[in-house]
């Protein structure tokens, strides 16, 4: 037992001082992922700590593990740690209202990507999801040339999925011999893979050779339909796949005749990330007004449709 | 001298810990930093000490995350939709309690190992709170007063850290200063003969996971306040921190025994781990595996309670 504790000793001191050792003075940014292991958050918040550490900067990168409290106690702490600038890429601003704005009153500007508007960030960084959201649903009703059967898998807990869904809605209001044969709402954050998987799985069980369109909220989604439609036969079209968000992965099953992901509408992450640190770099280092470079609570970037025409120029050689 | 090192080597560990935290970064050892980790640390210690409750009287409780969840959506719900807030807090409170009663109840009259019990109710509150929800988390700016139980400060302290004291107090004396802590101790210890001298074991054991329960809708109330907001799973992720922090306490004071002393220590160090690293730069992935690293070894020194409660053994 005397030896356990030895070693619990030795290996926190050897810990401590091995990072603190690494730390130099440079410019401390901190960097709050929501939920790594959901692929789009870990490309903003890894391209963000890329482009900081390509600057020289001191980079802290935390991950939330989609845990509420974990997320405002990694606010806090950084908040402690007098970083110099907060990246929280696919944050939760109103829940974390207390914990942003204290991080404002410490004097830490705080970028938010992907997140929503809030009164203690100095803007947030997002693709205009209503156009976003238009794109996708307007090309999977055009593949069905406006009349047929869709299924839904949707996400209401991200701000930005939520307005897609929404813009989907308003769609189909105007377009009504499409048909809303079943919705799945994604609704577990830790364990998302399966309950979009299972929830999926019953609804084309239940509509079997009646679905002409699946919309997806994001590609993440689309991969796990797009493995269950495979496995049961379907082919590309048949039926039309669409989702949103784009990525090497989408990219190559959009080029593969066996996948059955037809579309999705890319969004830039890396792109905001390297915005992030450059904008942060611009504002807080060289002390330019941020009212000169980004218009208002958002910064919008463009987000384009690739589908089997284009998406030989997003495929890497 | 063994005997000491026994009792006092963790906290020892804890405290060097927190010294090589305050020698490796300038703003460790602040007034702010120090109290943002006793605020932090204060959910975790509430569920924490349910779970010593549990585990003193040599059961597990393994539903206290999720059934916290669903007392945060249940109060979060009420307040949310414009319902007074003592009915609201009340609620949460009763609904985390009445899960820890029949936690009880499957464990003595059902006969299924809580092991078993908990796993199971835990994931009906799941399924509740995501009934409840839909998934979505209720988000707002809601009536300051019952904000306050989470974010505001009494005393010139945030008032969480009073909460948390409050808890451990009470729970302190009632584990180590009233008859009823002898009963449940005596009961978690040798439950044959705790029975024979005359103490109600099945009614401890109820207690006990009773008691879970409430320290479950304890912490969703504070949870719900501070974050002011109510998810489907937002004290999930407590479970397994929860665990630790009783583990961890099991290795000290009283070594091999579930003790609230422990556990608060317990619960404390995992706070300041997580804290200091965080200070001194360490990448997210560094905290999960100081964490795991914590259970092994806590759970290497503690063996023997732990297979008592889990298999009986």
């Amino acid at each position: 037992m005397r030896v356990v504790r030895g070693m619990v000793l030795a290996g926190a001191a050897a810990l401590g001082l091995a990072v603190g050792a690494g730390k130099a003075m440079a410019f401390d940014l901190g960097v709050i992922a929501f939920q790594m292991s959901s692929e789009t958050h870990a490309r903003v918040a890894n391209a963000v700590a890329e482009a900081a550490k390509a600057k020289g900067w001191n980079v802290t990168l935390l991950n939330s593990a989609g845990s509420m409290p974990e997320h405002a106690a990694q606010i806090e702490n950084l908040t402690q740690a007098k970083v110099d600038a907060l990246v929280i890429a696919m944050g939760k601003p109103i829940e974390m209202d207390a914990q942003m704005q204290a991080a404002k009153e410490a004097g830490i500007p705080i970028v938010t990507v992907m997140s929503g508007a809030s009164p203690h960030a100095l803007f947030d960084i997002q693709v205009n999801e209503y156009q976003v959201g238009a794109t996708a649903a307007l090309y999977l009703l055009g593949q069905l040339r406006y009349q047929g059967n869709i299924l839904e898998e949707r996400f209401e807990g991200n701000v930005g999925t939520r307005i897609r869904g929404r813009i989907l809605d308003a769609v189909l209001a105007e377009n009504q011999a499409v048909k809303v044969l079943g919705t799945h709402s994604m609704a577990r954050t830790a364990s998302w893979r399966d309950d979009v998987r299972a929830g999926m799985e019953a609804l084309l069980l239940q509509n079997q050779g009646k679905v002409d369109g699946i919309w997806a909220s994001f590609d993440g989604q689309a991969y796990i339909i797009d493995d269950l439609l495979s496995a049961q036969g379907a082919t590309k079209g048949d039926p039309v796949l669409v989702s949103i968000d784009g990525g090497p992965e989408t990219y190559r099953r959009i080029a593969d005749p066996n996948s059955t992901l037809m579309a999705t509408v890319a969004i830039p992450f890396e792109d905001m990330g390297e915005a992030a640190v450059d904008l942060i770099d611009r504002i807080v280092v060289q002390g330019q007004p941020v009212e000169g470079l980004v218009p208002g609570p958002y910064l919008l970037m463009d987000a384009e449709l690739v589908d089997p025409s284009n998406v030989g120029d997003y495929l890497k050689p | 001298m063994n005997h000491l090192l026994a009792r006092f080597g963790t906290p020892l560990a804890g405290l060097a810990l927190f010294l090589v935290f305050a020698l490796a970064s300038d703003n460790f050892f602040t007034l702010a930093n120090q109290l943002t980790i006793l605020r932090q640390v204060s959910f975790l210690l509430i569920l924490a000490v349910g779970f010593t409750f549990a585990l003193i009287a040599a059961e597990l409780d393994l539903s206290f995350g999720s059934v916290a969840s669903l007392a945060g959506v249940v109060t979060g719900g009420l307040v949310h939709f414009g319902y007074p807030i003592v009915p609201a807090i009340l609620a949460g409170l009763v609904t985390a309690t009445a899960f820890g009663l029949v936690n009880g109840l499957l464990v003595t009259v059902a006969k299924i190992p809580s092991l078993i019990a908990t796993l199971a109710t835990g994931s009906i509150a799941t399924g509740l709170a995501f009934a409840a929800t839909n998934g979505v988390a209720w988000v707002g700016r809601w009536d300051p007063s019952f904000v306050w139980l989470g974010r505001g400060r009494l005393l010139g302290l945030p008032v969480l850290i009073v909460w948390s004291l409050l808890t451990v107090a009470l729970a302190w004396f009632v584990v180590g200063q009233t008859r009823f802590g002898v009963w449940l101790t005596a009961t978690g210890e040798a439950d044959e003969a705790a029975r024979l001298a005359g103490v109600a074991v099945r009614r401890m054991k109820v207690w006990a996971l009773t008691l879970s329960g409430l320290c479950a809708g304890v912490a969703a109330v504070l949870l719900t306040a501070a974050l002011s907001s109510a998810a489907p799973t937002s004290a999930d992720d407590f479970l397994m921190s929860g665990i630790a922090a009783v583990l961890l306490g099991m290795t000290m004071f009283t070594p091999g025994k579930a003790n609230v002393p422990g556990t608060a220590v317990g619960a404390l160090m995992i706070t300041v781990l997580s804290n200091g690293l965080v200070l001194l730069g360490a990448p997210y992935f560094v905290q999960d595996i100081a964490l795991g690293v914590i259970i092994l070894l806590s759970v290497a020194l503690s063996a023997s309670t732990l297979k008592k409660a889990a298999f009986g053994l």
